[in-house]
């Protein structure tokens, strides 16, 4: 993730309220503030990280996720529902890491959201999924490689 | 008293939560042995891990469990309990089992069988406190009739007597159950027959009374102590005016705004309605105070209240040590005498707030759920009664108290100070409280200038602006934790990040941030 990279927040409530902020690395105290890690609800699917806050006694359960990669996700469900399935998909690194695994090998048929692999970054597996169900045509990266933001991942058929 | 210094071998308590640990508390002090009751919801309980024994009496549903009579006499034969501290809510003002305890040959730690029956009819008291000469909130001393067509034209009348608006009241009541307010004289009628059925379904009996609405005024009561021997003192009064459809929020000691003349004027009409009803033990009268400083008597509560802490901070008593004295025959101690003397001129200021699972942006709605971490604060001037840890599940079946935060200090201001303080250290996670309340309550103007009423809630709580606020600050918190992990501003995640996590996440990821986790400054 690059530094001062904008992230993007969803705070649950009767109206859930969506925002995107850049991470401080100097704060004043908020009034009472508690952060907790929740547990992931499907773990290594990643889905956006989960936070308990407590804020002057409120308590909030936030989403947070880089601001591009939730981007890059609501364009793929937008295109991802509307097109057909015989396109290449070339699948980019949306945060830089360390790829930690690859669960799939040239040739594989694979489900959409299937686990592709996984980058690891800010100490956070993210998993990288499939975007459609489709055939492995390449696999660009081994476990234990770095990768760059818009590093070539895999591509799919 | 025994040959061996103690007022009794052993007790059995037949409670739970808070107020069972606070006696438990007591008792341990004085060299008596303790017996907890649980219900299968409280099996691991802290008050049931802070006893001498432990009988189980039941599944979680009160009416099961901390409800029965015959469980809980039962548990007392077994383990040989000499008396028994009923705490307050469950069966404390309820007449079965002071008898049970009388004819078993057990101890009840509280008043008179006859005491409790007499104050269950709360126009029993209205009665006796007038006949005393102490003045009563205008209103009807015997129960109105709902049952006859007629008997709506002299309801209208009396209320127009009374003065509109008027509460119409259930005697068998409490906590607000079978009341409603009426403006005007076409809603009588419904409001009678609506307060009639509730009071009837929730206490068994249906009978009303009505009893005028004093605009703006505070609730106060006095804490009484009675011995067998008959002599009652006054200790101090509490103002309660900090409320919520009639549950306290917040209780301080003394009244803001008296003075001494006042107090003793306050103290002494206590005092006669105390003697007027035959109360023992521990009990407080509750008043209504006006703006113009005129006191009329409400009821009486023959028990420990919630709200004891904050006089046992500015008097120095321990009010379950007194009760436990009392109960085994001794007459009032040379320290409540002294403390009864001083009660006109405390020197000291206490303030407590309830920590309750209810959420004060949605009315203060139940919140229930399990606690993940529970970090109360220390240091001067600072008590914490409370029964919950990290991990302990809040259910349904129970009030919805976690504990109550008290501080003391030598005048109002500094007293003030130290609750903010306090507050500031407190830190709650995995189910919402009461907090953002007491947090906004300690910095409001009208609460720091003491102009306090029983509609200080309805009238100037506005949560909407402030949890939005709050709102914005939590996403910031949680996108600095996300990026900087331990090394966010104020640590980012809390340590038991660990527990929290539990199962779900697997590999080095999980391993990493558990690591990161052992390295966090405690």
């Amino acid at each position: 993730m690059t530094a001062g990279a904008k992230l993007r927040t969803v705070v649950d409530g009767p109206q859930p309220l969506v925002i995107d902020v850049t991470p401080r690395m100097t704060a004043e105290r908020g009034r009472g503030t508690v952060v907790t890690r929740l547990p992931a609800r499907i773990p290594g699917t990643g889905e956006p990280s989960r936070f308990e806050a407590v804020v002057a006694g409120w308590r909030f359960e936030v989403a947070v996720e880089p601001a591009a990669r939730a981007e890059l996700r609501e364009r793929a469900a937008r295109i991802g529902g509307a097109r057909a399935t015989s396109v290449r998909r070339v699948i980019h690194a949306q945060i830089p890491g360390r790829v930690v695994s690859v669960a799939v090998a040239v040739g594989d048929a694979v489900e959409r959201g299937q686990r592709l692999l996984s980058i690891e970054a800010m100490k956070m597996e993210n998993a990288v999924l499939a975007p459609r169900a489709g055939t492995i045509e390449r696999v660009g990266v081994a476990a234990g490689e770095d990768v760059e933001l818009g590093d070539e991942l895999a591509v799919m058929a | 008293m025994r040959k061996d210094g103690r007022p009794f071998r052993r007790v059995l308590i037949a409670n739970r939560g808070e107020i069972a640990l606070r006696v438990i508390r007591a008792c341990r002090e004085l060299g008596v042995e303790t017996v907890a009751v649980y219900s299968d919801a409280d099996a691991n309980a802290r008050h049931v891990r802070a006893a001498d024994v432990a009988v189980r009496i039941g599944p979680p549903p009160a009416a099961q469990s901390y409800l029965l009579v015959e469980r809980i006499m039962a548990a007392a034969r077994e383990t040989g309990a000499e008396a028994i501290h009923p705490g307050y809510g469950f069966l404390s003002e309820r007449p079965a089992l002071a008898e049970a305890c009388n004819a078993a040959g057990v101890v009840f730690i509280g008043p008179e069988p006859a005491t409790l029956i007499g104050l269950g009819d709360k126009l029993n008291a209205r009665r006796a406190a007038a006949a005393a000469g102490v003045p009563v909130v205008p209103g009807t001393l015997e129960p109105v009739a709902t049952d006859r067509p007629d008997a709506v034209e002299a309801a209208v009348s009396e209320a127009d007597r009374i003065g509109w608006p008027v509460l119409v009241k259930a005697a068998a009541g409490g906590g607000g159950r079978g009341m409603r307010l009426v403006e005007r004289a076409a809603d009588l009628p419904a409001a009678l027959a609506a307060a009639a059925h509730e009071a009837l379904a929730a206490f068994g009996d249906g009978s009303v009374y009505l009893e005028h609405r004093v605009d703006g005024a505070r609730h106060v009561e006095v804490q009484l102590l009675g011995d067998a021997q008959g002599t009652v003192v006054a200790l101090g009064e509490r103002d309660c005016s900090i409320q919520r459809r009639h549950q306290k929020l917040v209780e301080e000691t003394p009244a803001p705004g008296f003075d001494a003349a006042r107090r003793r004027a306050l103290h002494a009409f206590a005092v006669a309605v105390a003697r007027a009803v035959g109360l023992r033990n521990a009990a407080t009268a509750e008043f209504l105070v006006g703006a113009d400083g005129s006191a009329w008597f409400l009821e009486v509560n023959a028990r420990l209240q919630v709200e004891h802490g904050v006089t046992e901070l500015v008097t120095g008593l321990d009010l379950v040590h007194e009760q436990l004295w009392i109960a085994a025959g001794e007459p009032l101690s040379g320290r409540v005498l002294a403390a009864a003397a001083r009660a006109a001129q405390p020197g000291r200021h206490a303030i407590e707030v309830r920590l309750s699972a209810e959420d004060p942006g949605r009315d203060f709605a139940p919140t229930p759920g399990t606690i993940g971490r529970w970090r109360m604060p220390g240091g001067p001037g600072v008590r914490v009664d409370d029964w919950v840890e990290d991990g302990t599940r809040i259910g349904s079946d129970y009030d919805a108290l976690l504990g109550k935060l008290m501080v003391v200090a030598d005048d109002r201001a500094a007293a003030l100070a130290r609750l903010r303080r306090a507050l500031h250290e407190l830190e709650v996670t995995g189910i919402q409280t009461t907090l953002p309340f007491d947090l906004w309550l300690v910095d409001e103007p009208h609460f720091q200038a003491g102009e306090l009423s029983t509609d200080f809630v309805p009238r100037l709580w506005d949560p909407a602006p402030l949890r939005a606020a709050a709102a914005e600050l939590a996403a910031q918190s949680a996108a600095d934790a996300l990026a900087g992990g331990e090394y966010a501003p104020f640590g980012g995640v809390a340590p038991d990040d660990a527990v929290r996590q539990g199962g779900g996440a697997t590999g080095w990821a999980s391993l990493g941030r558990r690591e990161a986790i052992e390295r966090w400054p405690r």
